[in-house]
Formats: C-alpha cells, sequence, structure tokens
C-alpha cells in the first residue's frame, strides 16, 4: 500500500512541477526548441492543405514558375506523415502527383503518378538534400529535416524580423551525407516557427540561406505563407502558400493508389 | 452497323452529351503542338528512306466537371490530336482519351469509354500489362507516352479494406501496332530474309462477337509499403502469332488467357520488384499446333536505385520459357530455324537530371544474352522555358541474328529531335 501512495504523490509532484520546468525560459534546450519548432512548421493541425506558388530564379536570371497543391496528414505528431503533391502548373505536368508516406528513422516510401499512361511507379527513396521539382528548396525544406540528423547547439538569442528568436547552431552528425558543414536557425521566441536558416559550406563559407517572408496566423495556427531560398552565388526560389486550411478531415484513404489515378477534386479544387 | 462503330459512336454521343450538360466549371485544359523528326542511318537492309518520322502533332486536352453529376464526383475528359504525318503523307485526327468516371458508390469507381490502362511493374517491359502498345512509336523517336494504345471498354473499380479489385471490359479486342515492314524493316519468317515495305502482310482481327469480349481484372494490396497483385486476363494475343496461310502471308491473333502475380516494396534503399505470369495459348495448348504460339511463362525480376550523384539506376531482368517444348520441335517445319526455350532479357536504365531538371539524362539498355541482340535508346531533353521542350534522341538495335526482336531490326537505327511547344 504505501508504495502505491508513494507513486500517487510521485505522479502529483509530477503534473505539477514538470511542465514548468519543461517550458521554463532558462532551462529549455537547443534540443526542446527544435522538437518544438518541428512540430510548429510541419505538423500544425492534424492535417492540412494548401496551394503552392513557386517562382524559380536561375542565376542567368530565367524564370520559371510551378503551381501546386499539398495535402498533408499526420499520422503521429512528431512522426509518420502523408503528403500528396498535385501539380497544376506548367501544363505539361499538369495532373502528375508525388506522393510520400514519410517516416522517422527509415527510407520514405514514394510514389508518382504520370496522366498520360495511367501509370502508378514506385520511386527509389531520393537523396534529401537533392532539388524539389527543380527548386532551391530540398526535399528536406518541404518536408522537413529529421531532428536526430544533427547536434543542436544554443548560441543565443538574436532578432530577426522584429521578433526574438533562439539562434540553434546544427551540426551533421553524418557530414558526408549532406553539402554543409552546420546550419544556423532562427527560431521564434514565442511559436516556434523558423524565421531564418543560414547554411555553410565545407569551407565555412555562408552559401544558403531560407527566410520566412511572411507569418500569417490561419485558424488560429501561426503559419510561414511566403517563403524564399537564396543562393549567395545567385538564383532564388520564392514560394507562396494560399487557401491553406487545417484539421479539414482528410483521411488516411486519400493517400491510396486510387486517388492518385483519380485525384481527390473536393480537396485540389 | 458493325459493333465497333456503334461502340464509336456511342462512346461520342455521350462524352458530347456531358460536355453540352456541363456548364459547370471547366478543369484543366491545355495541350501541346510539337514537331518530330529523324534521322535514320543505319545499314538498312531493306528500306532506302532517310528518315521513318517527320511529323507535326497538336493535342487538346478538356476536363469537365459535369453538374449532374456532381454527387457522383462526376469527371469527362477528351484528349483529342491532329496528326499531320510527313511519312505518310496524312493528316489524321485521334481520339486518343475520351471518357467519363463517376462514384456511384463510396467503394466504387467507373471509368467508361476510350482510356489507357497501365499496370504492373515492370518498366517498359510488361509481364500482366496485356494492353495494346505501339512498338512503332517506341522504336522510331515517339514520346514514350505513345508506347501505350488507348481500350475502348468499361473499367470498374472496386475498393475494400483491405483489397481492392479492377475489372475492365473490353466489348473489342485492340491488337498491338505490330510492326508490319513500314518504317522499319524486320525479319519475315516465310521468305526468311529482311524485308520492308514490299511485304504484303494480313493480320485478321477477330470477328467482332459477344464471346470475343476481353477482359482483364486485378487484385491489388499494399500493406506497409509493400504492394502485391493477382491478375487475370482473358482474351487475345497482342501480336498476331497465329499462321492462317504462310504462302499469302496472313497471320490472326490466338486466344489468349493468363494468369499472373507480382510483388514491390523497398528493399536494400531501392525498389525491388517481381512478377509472373503463365500464358496459357488457348489455341495451341499442347503446343502440337505448329502455326500458334505455345502456351509460356514469364518472370520478371528488378531493382531501382539511387547511386551517388544523383544517378537513378534500374536493372531489370526477364525471362520466357516456351512450354510444351518438345512439341514444338517435333511439329516444326523442318526448314523453319527453331527458337530457343528460353529466352532472357537484360534491361539497364540509368538517369541523371541537371541544371536544377530543366536537362533530363536517359539511357535504357534492352539485351538478351540468349538471343544475343541489343536494343539501346538514348534521350536527352531540355526544358528551354516552362512551355518549350526540346528532346534529342537515339535508337540503336544490333543482333547477331536476323530473325531476333531487335536484330530484325539492325539498319533501323536512327536519331531524333522533337520540340514541344506545351500550353
Amino acid at each position: 500500500m504505501r508504495a502505491i501512495y508513494f507513486k500517487v504523490l510521485m505522479v502529483l509532484l509530477g503534473v505539477i512541477f514538470l511542465p514548468s520546468l519543461a517550458v521554463g525560459e532558462d532551462k529549455i534546450t537547443a534540443d526542446d526548441i527544435i522538437d518544438r519548432a518541428s512540430l510548429a512548421n510541419y505538423y500544425a493541425g492534424d492535417d492540412g492543405t494548401a496551394k503552392i506558388a513557386m517562382k524559380i530564379t536561375d542565376r542567368a536570371g530565367r524564370v520559371r514558375t510551378r503551381e501546386l497543391t499539398m495535402l498533408r496528414l499526420d499520422i503521429e505528431d512528431g512522426g509518420e506523415q502523408r503528403f500528396y503533391v498535385y501539380f497544376r502548373e506548367p501544363s505539361d505536368l499538369t495532373g502528375m502527383v508525388f506522393m510520400v508516406a514519410k517516416k522517422v528513422g527509415a527510407d520514405d516510401d514514394r510514389w508518382l503518378y504520370v496522366p498520360a499512361v495511367d501509370m502508378v511507379k514506385r520511386v527509389a527513396a531520393k537523396d534529401k538534400r537533392s532539388s524539389f521539382v527543380g527548386s532551391h528548396f530540398t526535399y528536406e525544406d518541404v518536408s522537413g529535416r529529421d531532428t536526430s540528423d544533427d547536434v543542436h547547439e544554443l548560441v543565443g538569442i538574436e532578432t530577426v524580423n522584429d521578433r526574438a528568436a533562439y539562434q540553434i547552431k546544427n551540426t551533421p552528425k553524418d557530414v558526408a551525407s549532406v553539402e554543409f558543414s552546420y546550419y544556423t536557425a532562427y527560431i521564434d521566441k514565442d511559436n516556434f516557427l523558423a524565421l531564418k536558416a543560414e547554411y555553410y559550406d565545407k569551407a565555412g563559407r555562408l552559401y544558403r540561406t531560407v527566410t520566412a517572408e511572411e507569418v500569417s496566423v490561419i485558424d488560429g495556427v501561426p503559419t510561414v505563407t511566403k517563403g524564399r531560398v537564396s543562393e549567395v552565388d545567385g538564383g532564388e526560389t520564392t514560394v507562396e502558400f494560399t487557401d491553406v486550411r487545417y484539421d479539414v478531415g482528410l483521411s488516411e484513404s486519400i493517400f491510396t493508389e486510387r486517388y492518385l489515378r483519380r485525384p481527390p477534386r473536393k480537396w485540389l479544387k | 452497323m458493325r459493333l465497333t462503330q456503334k461502340i464509336k459512336v456511342l462512346i461520342v454521343v455521350v462524352v458530347s452529351l456531358f460536355f453540352s450538360l456541363s456548364i459547370a466549371e471547366a478543369g484543366v485544359s491545355g495541350g501541346f503542338i510539337e514537331s518530330a523528326g529523324s534521322f535514320k542511318f543505319g545499314d538498312d537492309k531493306a528500306e532506302k528512306n532517310d528518315t521513318n518520322l517527320l511529323e507535326l502533332r497538336a493535342q487538346l486536352r478538356y476536363r469537365a466537371y459535369p453538374e449532374i453529376l456532381e454527387e457522383y464526383s462526376g469527371e469527362a475528359f477528351i484528349k483529342f490530336e491532329v496528326l499531320a504525318d510527313g511519312y505518310d503523307e496524312s493528316v489524321s485526327p485521334i481520339v486518343r482519351e475520351g471518357w467519363l468516371s463517376l462514384s456511384p458508390v463510396d467503394f466504387m469507381d467507373i471509368k467508361a469509354g476510350r482510356q489507357i490502362v497501365t499496370w504492373g511493374t515492370g518498366d517498359m517491359l510488361f509481364v500482366n500489362d496485356l494492353f495494346p502498345k505501339d512498338y512503332l512509336s517506341f522504336f522510331i523517336g515517339r514520346d514514350d507516352e505513345y508506347l501505350k494504345l488507348p481500350i475502348d471498354g468499361l473499367k470498374v473499380s472496386l475498393f475494400g479494406e483491405k483489397l481492392s479489385t479492377d475489372i475492365i471490359v473490353m466489348p473489342v479486342f485492340t491488337p498491338n501496332n505490330s510492326l508490319i515492314g513500314e518504317r522499319l524493316s524486320i525479319f519475315d519468317p516465310i521468305s526468311g530474309r529482311i524485308a520492308g515495305e514490299e511485304l504484303d502482310r494480313f493480320y485478321e482481327m477477330p470477328p467482332k462477337t459477344p464471346r470475343n469480349l476481353v477482359t482483364a481484372i486485378r487484385v491489388y494490396r499494399s500493406y506497409r509499403g509493400v504492394e502485391s497483385a493477382l491478375y487475370f486476363y482473358d482474351g487475345f494475343y497482342g501480336e498476331p502469332k497465329g499462321i492462317i496461310d504462310p504462302l499469302r502471308e496472313r497471320f490472326f491473333y490466338p486466344r489468349l488467357r493468363s494468369y499472373g502475380a507480382s510483388l514491390r516494396g523497398a528493399l536494400f534503399g531501392g525498389i525491388a520488384n517481381i512478377e509472373g505470369a503463365y500464358y496459357d495459348s488457348r489455341d495451341d495448348s499442347d503446343g502440337s499446333n505448329a502455326s500458334v504460339e505455345n502456351s509460356s511463362m514469364r518472370v520478371l525480376a528488378g531493382f531501382e536505385r539511387e547511386l551517388p550523384r544523383n544517378i537513378g539506376l534500374g536493372l531489370q531482368y526477364m525471362v520466357d520459357k516456351l512450354l510444351d517444348y518438345g512439341a514444338y520441335k517435333r511439329n516444326l517445319d523442318p526448314t523453319a530455324k527453331a527458337r530457343d526455350e528460353f529466352r532472357s532479357l537484360l534491361t539497364v536504365r540509368l538517369t541523371k537530371l541537371l541544371m536544377a531538371d530543366t536537362l533530363r539524362l536517359s539511357l535504357f539498355n534492352f539485351y538478351s544474352p540468349t538471343d544475343s541482340d541489343d536494343y539501346l535508346r538514348i534521350s536527352a531533353a531540355y526544358d528551354i522555358d516552362d512551355n518549350i521542350k526540346a528532346t534529342l534522341g537515339g535508337n540503336f538495335f544490333t543482333g547477331k541474328y536476323d530473325h531476333t526482336e531487335f536484330g530484325q531490326l539492325e539498319g533501323n537505327d536512327n536519331l531524333y529531335l522533337r520540340v514541344r511547344y506545351s500550353f
């Protein structure tokens, strides 16, 4: 009996004190910040839909555009997710669908639907640092980098876009798997959105910057609605999210072969 | 009116009806204009043309969501093309797709009309996908998508918790666009030599009767990233693998019933697939008829993954085993060259994206160790901007013997250029 009382007491104490310790400003660790940033940036709501317009400018100043609709469903917060990316523009890609079952600690499953021949193709996992649809964004920028791939270090507090932000230095555990030596992320102290990330090459030179250009509160969720990647040597991609909605009630069945072959118009309008 | 004509008229009527009714918002519409030309340079054994591709193609796509079918997620789609063919000196309208789809109930989708159907796990190799192909387009340098021909029919898909099923019914059989000696010189088994346009072959189509209805069924499941499927097909061989009258070059499409299965999933950081089928040649079940293709087995295994430097690698190995081989040998015309019991094929695909994905390089090689022949496809596709794409490519054939699939095409090597403006 005594043992049970003791356990109950400990649990009560835990309930009362632990949360205040966890969010206590002085005690928050770099790992906590990165975990919360991952949830805020990539797991908002239980699901979400958005239209994405990308403008890709290469070094020579040539401009290309991409229009996509993305559907996302979280199977578990901070864990497995489903993505459905429907191509609207340019015209020769219209109707193409790219679908990902994102896993943590394992390779993602990916499919591509080619409408011209009604073909569902399984796609081998790609280098996560390779370009997303020819833009300056990488696959990792779009669906999030595994938080356990880096060692995180809280450097200080900086002001970015008039917002107080945690400055975190992230050093990859496997340096050979990426093109950067480290990157510095600036995480909004208040809502944990990533406001800026600066990537340094193997020589320690800044070569790439990802910035949140506009943040709006949608359905009560702080959301990056405009972003930009710029390469120091020239070339940039801007991205704009419109019609952003959360908790629309996507079901897992959307992310199956049926809806690859027959895009769910209800969610793509 | 013949059955095919009736079906065609029906498709046109139904689809136009829904287009006229649909005041609903039009969905995606678009299309392209493409010009394509090739230079044929091989040591041609029969044909003396220096090109086998010189054409201008316009495509228009129209998609509509008829209001009266909104409740059933109704959708109508037309893909219409006009092809001005400099080789044939002809201009022809082509309805490449024209269908109506809807979900009468939650667990069912129906798609009726002219449509393209693709299934199975092979990359440019087909085991259980017995829908019509156009190898002529494939060999002369048209876009990959033209390898598939549409079917006229009805597709009913049922979706269950675990298993899903596609049932496709084609009232009229559509054969492959077989090589007949035009554009590409081929081996003529009757005369035993390579022949071109002088070949006067006749391929007899199965009579259009209800008994000759073609059915294809697939039952599939995806579980923890592993996709499995069972297939059934009841119809005819896509190629005219039956001889009616050798002297008058008359051939027919023998009856085929096929049973197959496939598996596809992640393995060693890539994607592995295996697929097999048993082809029952129903007009020659015991292999005793030398004029009709014997039954056979086909097995395909493939693996695909990304190599360092973002190079995509795909490998496939496929084996065909002719069944009742003893009966085949016994009944063969003693003067004819006997096929091997086994035919194997090895393919390698390499792809590389460059310049922010605007330049796509591709190499696809088919090599048969048993037939000692080879087919190499290379291409470089460049997006000049979002609307204009140029593709430069080549098709190269070599073979030790004249009678093999790629060996017969030796001398038909070509380099092509396609420029497409999409809108």
